[in-house]
C-alpha cells in the first residue's frame, strides 16, 4: 500500500469515526436508567447562566456524554476485556472474573472506619442494650474464601476492632460455616438454600433449637443477573435464584415501617420487577422491617441489626422466634429507635458484612 | 475541556473540523479564536475575560513597544508589560503561598484570598511574555490584527498543557499555512498515539500510584512498583498531551515544535534536561538564563544564574514548597554535572550513568508528588528498606503482578524502540497496512476507558 493511500484511509476513517459517534448521539433518545449498572444515567444538564458561568454545565455535560454515549455497554465491554486479556490486570475497577465467578475488592481495612462502625454499634449498645443478650457475627466478602493471592480482609481484624470497644458482647464466627459456592456467582450475596451451617452455628451459640430437620420447599425463581454482573460488562451466565419456603414462612407477614406496607417474606413480584432481583427478600433494602410469625411456638423476639445478608437470613430463624425486627442502621439513625421498638429483654444479632462495616456507612 | 473527554473528541473536535475546513481561508483564523473561546470557557468560565484582558495587554503592550523601538522607552514598555503579565500571575498562583509562609512568621496572620488557578495561565503567560521580548529584540514582527494575537495566545491545541509555543515558532503559519492530507493524517497518528499514551498507560499508572499514596504499610518492592509508576506516569500523561497538541496543530495546519525527546534514555541530567519539557527549559534559557549573563561570566555569578533558572523552573511548577525543592535539587545537581561529575559520567560504561540518571530522575518525581516531607521521606527511604518496612508485602505482590505488563509498555515506550521499528524501510508495506488498523482499535480502546472511566483530568492543568 501507498503512503498516500494510507493517509487517506487514516484521515477518512478518523473523520468518518468523529461524525458518526457524533451525529448518533445527537439523534439517538437518551436513556433513563442503565439496567447492567442498576442506576440512573446523568440526564442533559440544565441550561441555565448560573450553570454556565460556574462550570456546572460542563461538568455535567461530560457526565451526561458519557452515560449517553451509544453503545456505551459495549464499550464498558472493550475496556474490560483489553484490560484483562491485553494489560493481564488482575481486577477492573476492583472487580474480576475468576472461575465464571466475579468478584469485587473492598481492600485494605480500614482501621478508622471500622472504629466508626463499632462505635455507632456501641451507641446502640449504651442506649438500649445493656443486660440483654447481644451477639455479633461478620460475615466475610466472598473474596475471603479465595487462595491467598487475592487481596482480603480478615473478619478477625473487625472482629478485635468491635470487640476493643464493646465488652458483653458475644462473637459468633461463621467463616467456617461457608464456602466459596455459597455465594453467587454473578452478585456479593450468599445464597439462601446454602445457609443451613450458618443458621445452624447461629442457634447453637444462640441456645436456639436447631432447627436442620425442618424440611424447606425449594422455590426455583429462575435466572438472576447480580450486582456485579452490570458493574463488570462482560458476559457471564447467570446465577439461579432460589427461595426456601414452608407453612410457617408462608404464614408469616411483615411490616414496613417505612412504607407502611404489610407483605409476605417473599416479594414474587418483585423478583419480576425490581432490576435488583435480590429484592425478593423482605422486598429489598429498607431502614425497619418487622416480620410475625403468628404460628410461633414461642414469645421469643429477636432484633437483627443487618445489612442486605440479613433478609434472605433472618426467614430461616422464623422457627425460633414470634417476632424478628430488622434494623438497617445504614438507613436509619439508632437515637429514633425508641419511638419504633420497645427494648425488652429480646435476643439481639448484629449481622453485617466485613464490606458495609469497612466502610463507615452508619447513621 | 480536557482532550480525552467525550465531550472534546465526540462533539468539539468534529464541529470544530467541520466549520474549520467548510470556511474560506481567510476566515479560518476567526473559526479556530471562537472555538479556542469556547474550549476555555468550557473549562474555565470564569477566568475567560481574563485571558481576554491579558491578550489585549499583551496587544497594546506589543504595539507600544514596536511604535518606540530603538528608543529607550521601548524598555520603559516591556518593563511595565511584564509587570502586568507576571503580577497577574504571580497574584492568581502564588498569593496564598506568599501570605502561608508569613504566617509562619507572624503573630496576627492574614487571611488568605480567595481565587481559583485560572487553567494553562503559567503557559500563556509564559508565550505573552516570549512574544513581547521578541518584539522587543527585534526577533518577531509586531501583531497588528489584535484576533490573529487572542488566536495565538488561546489556540486550543496548545492552551492549557503546552508546550509553550513561541510566536515566533508560527508567525508565518498564522498569516499562511497549508493544509494538505498527509498533514492531517500525521496530526491524527500523533493525536491518537497522544490519547493513548494519557488514557491507556498514564491514567492506568496513576490508579496504581493513587493506591499507594493512600496507603498505610508499604515494603520495598512497593516502593520501587510506585516510584517507577510515578515516573512513567508523568512521563505518558506530560507527553502524551504534548504529542495530541502536536498532532491537532498539524490538523489546522501549524507545525509546533516537539516537547518531549525520549527523556528516559539520557545520560546524564543534562542530558534529561534537553529532552524532557523541552519548550519549558528552552524558555528559562532565552529568557532568563542568557539574559542574566548564563555562563559568559564570573563563576560564581554563573552558579547564580543556574540557581535561579531552576528556583523559578520549580516554582512555575507550583506554588508549594516540594516543587521549590524539586526544582533546586535539580539545580545543584545540575552545577555538580558540569563541574566534575559530568566528565565522569561520559567515561563510566553507560548502563551505569543511564542507571544514575533514572534514579536520580525517579527521586525527583517522588518529591514533585509528595505531600509533605515526612511522606517524601519515607517513600524515599522505603526504596533501600529503611525503617520498618518489609521487602514483599501481600499487596505489593498482587499489584506487581497487576500491572506488570503496563509497566513493561510503559518502558519499551519511553525508548525510541517503536519508532525505529517504524521507520526501518523493509517493512513500510507491513506498516502501511498495520498502521491504519492500529490506530483505530486504539482510538475505539480509548473511547472505551473513557466512557467508563471517571473524569480524569490531566496532570499538568495544576500549572
Amino acid at each position: 500500500m501507498q503512503e498516500k493511500t494510507k493517509n487517506k484511509i487514516i484521515v477518512i476513517g478518523f473523520v468518518i469515526m468523529l461524525f458518526l459517534f457524533f451525529i448518533i448521539n445527537l439523534i439517538k433518545k437518551d436513556e433513563q436508567i442503565s439496567v447492567t449498572e442498576r442506576r440512573k444515567l446523568a440526564q442533559f444538564p440544565k441550561v441555565t447562566f448560573q450553570t454556565l458561568s460556574s462550570g456546572k454545565f460542563s461538568q455535567d455535560f461530560e457526565s451526561y456524554a458519557i452515560d449517553q454515549f451509544v453503545g456505551r455497554d459495549s464499550f464498558r465491554s472493550i475496556k474490560a476485556t483489553f484490560s484483562n486479556y491485553v494489560l493481564k490486570q488482575k481486577d477492573n475497577n476492583g472487580l474480576f472474573l475468576l472461575n465464571n465467578s466475579i468478584y469485587k475488592m473492598e481492600y485494605p481495612l480500614n482501621k478508622a472506619n471500622v472504629q466508626k462502625s463499632a462505635s455507632k454499634i456501641n451507641n446502640v449498645y449504651k442506649k438500649y442494650l445493656q443486660g440483654m443478650n447481644v451477639y455479633f457475627s461478620i460475615i466475610p466478602d466472598k473474596i475471603y474464601y479465595l487462595e491467598k493471592d487475592y487481596l482480603k480482609i480478615e473478619p478477625s481484624e473487625i472482629e478485635k476492632i468491635i470487640k476493643s470497644e464493646i465488652q458483653n458482647i458475644k462473637y459468633i464466627d461463621i467463616t467456617k460455616s461457608l464456602k466459596l459456592e455459597d455465594y453467587y456467582n454473578t452478585d456479593l450475596h450468599w445464597k439462601q438454600e446454602n445457609l443451613q451451617n450458618v443458621v445452624s452455628k447461629i442457634q447453637n451459640e444462640m441456645n436456639l433449637e436447631n432447627t436442620s430437620n425442618i424440611n424447606y420447599e425449594t422455590k426455583q425463581m429462575g435466572n438472576f443477573y447480580g450486582a456485579y454482573y452490570g458493574q463488570l460488562g462482560r458476559k457471564v451466565s447467570p446465577d439461579k435464584l432460589n427461595i426456601l419456603t414452608n407453612n410457617t414462612i408462608e404464614n408469616c407477614i411483615t411490616y414496613n415501617y417505612e412504607t407502611k406496607k404489610t407483605e409476605k417474606v417473599y416479594d414474587e413480584e418483585k423478583f419480576k420487577t425490581s432490576s435488583d432481583k435480590y429484592d425478593i427478600y423482605l422486598s429489598g433494602a429498607t431502614s425497619l422491617i418487622q416480620i410475625e410469625n403468628p404460628n410461633a411456638k414461642t414469645k421469643k423476639e429477636l432484633i437483627l441489626f443487618r445489612d442486605s445478608f440479613g433478609s434472605s437470613l433472618a426467614p430461616l430463624l422464623l422457627e425460633n422466634y414470634k417476632k424478628i425486627t430488622l434494623v438497617d442502621l445504614r438507613y436509619i439513625n439508632s437515637n429514633i429507635l425508641e419511638n419504633y421498638i420497645n427494648f425488652e429483654n429480646q435476643d439481639v444479632l448484629f449481622l453485617y458484612s466485613s464490606v458495609v462495616l469497612n466502610q463507615n456507612v452508619f447513621k | 475541556m480536557v482532550f480525552s473527554s467525550i465531550t472534546f473528541l465526540f462533539y468539539f473536535l468534529p464541529i470544530t473540523i467541520a466549520v474549520y475546513y467548510i470556511v474560506p481561508n481567510k476566515f479560518k483564523n476567526l473559526v479556530l479564536l471562537v472555538a479556542s473561546f469556547i474550549f476555555y470557557y468550557f473549562g474555565e468560565p470564569t477566568y475567560v475575560l481574563l485571558m481576554a484582558f491579558s491578550i489585549l495587554s499583551t496587544y497594546i503592550f506589543g504595539r507600544l513597544i514596536d511604535k518606540y523601538k530603538e528608543t529607550k522607552y521601548a524598555k520603559i514598555w516591556l518593563i511595565l508589560a511584564l509587570i502586568v503579565s507576571i503580577g497577574l500571575l504571580v497574584y492568581f498562583k502564588y498569593t496564598n503561598f506568599i501570605i502561608k509562609n508569613i504566617n509562619l512568621l507572624l503573630k496576627h496572620k492574614i487571611d488568605f484570598i480567595n481565587v481559583a488557578l485560572p487553567i494553562g495561565i503559567s503557559f500563556y503567560t509564559f508565550q505573552m511574555i516570549s512574544y513581547l521580548v521578541d518584539v522587543y529584540r527585534g526577533e518577531a514582527k509586531v501583531q497588528k490584527n489584535i484576533l490573529k494575537l487572542a488566536m495565538y495566545v488561546s489556540l486550543f491545541p496548545q492552551l492549557i498543557a503546552g508546550p509553550i509555543v513561541r510566536y515566533t515558532t508560527i508567525e508565518n503559519e498564522i498569516e499562511n499555512r497549508t493544509h494538505t492530507m498527509q498533514k492531517f493524517a500525521l496530526g491524527v497518528r500523533r493525536f491518537i498515539i497522544g490519547l493513548s499514551k494519557k488514557v491507556l498507560i498514564a491514567n492506568v499508572l496513576g490508579e496504581l500510584c493513587t493506591t499507594y499514596l493512600a496507603t498505610q504499610e508499604t515494603s520495598v518492592l512497593y516502593a520501587w512498583l510506585y516510584g517507577i509508576s510515578a515516573m512513567l506516569q508523568i512521563y505518558f500523561d506530560f507527553s502524551g498531551y504534548s504529542d495530541m497538541a502536536i498532532g491537532l496543530g498539524k490538523m489546522f495546519g501549524f507545525e509546533f515544535l516537539e516537547n518531549f525527546n525520549y527523556p528516559y534514555i539520557a545520560k546524564s541530567i543534562t542530558d534529561f534536561w534537553r529532552r524532557w519539557h523541552i519548550s519549558l527549559s528552552s524558555w528559562f534559557r532565552d529568557y532568563v538564563y542568557i539574559p542574566l549573563g548564563g555562563n559568559r561570566t564570573s563563576k560564581i555569578k554563573w552558579l547564580r544564574n543556574i540557581m535561579i533558572v531552576w528556583l523559578l523552573t520549580g516554582l512555575w511548577h507550583g506554588a508549594a514548597w516540594n516543587f521549590i525543592i524539586w526544582g533546586l535539587y535539580f539545580g545543584i545537581l545540575l552545577i555538580i554535572e558540569k563541574l566534575f561529575l559530568g566528565k565522569y559520567l561520559e567515561k563510566i560504561p553507560k548502563i551505569f550513568s543511564h542507571a544514575y540518571t533514572l534514579i536520580i530522575v525517579m527521586i525527583s518525581f517522588i518529591i514533585f508528588n509528595g505531600e509533605n516531607v515526612n511522606q517524601i521521606l519515607t517513600n524515599i527511604t522505603s526504596l533501600i528498606g529503611i525503617g520498618n518496612v518489609s521487602l514483599i508485602s501481600p499487596e505489593s505482590l498482587y499489584y506487581f503482578k497487576s500491572y506488570f505488563i503496563i509497566i513493561v509498555i510503559g518502558i519499551i515506550g519511553a525508548t525510541p524502540l517503536i519508532k525505529s521499528i517504524s521507520n526501518t524501510k523493509k517493512y513500510n508495506k507491513i506498516i502501511n497496512i498495520l498502521e491504519p488498523i492500529t490506530l483505530v482499535i486504539l482510538f475505539i480502546i480509548c473511547t472505551g476507558y473513557i466512557v467508563d472511566g471517571s473524569f480524569n483530568p490531566f496532570l499538568y492543568f495544576r500549572f
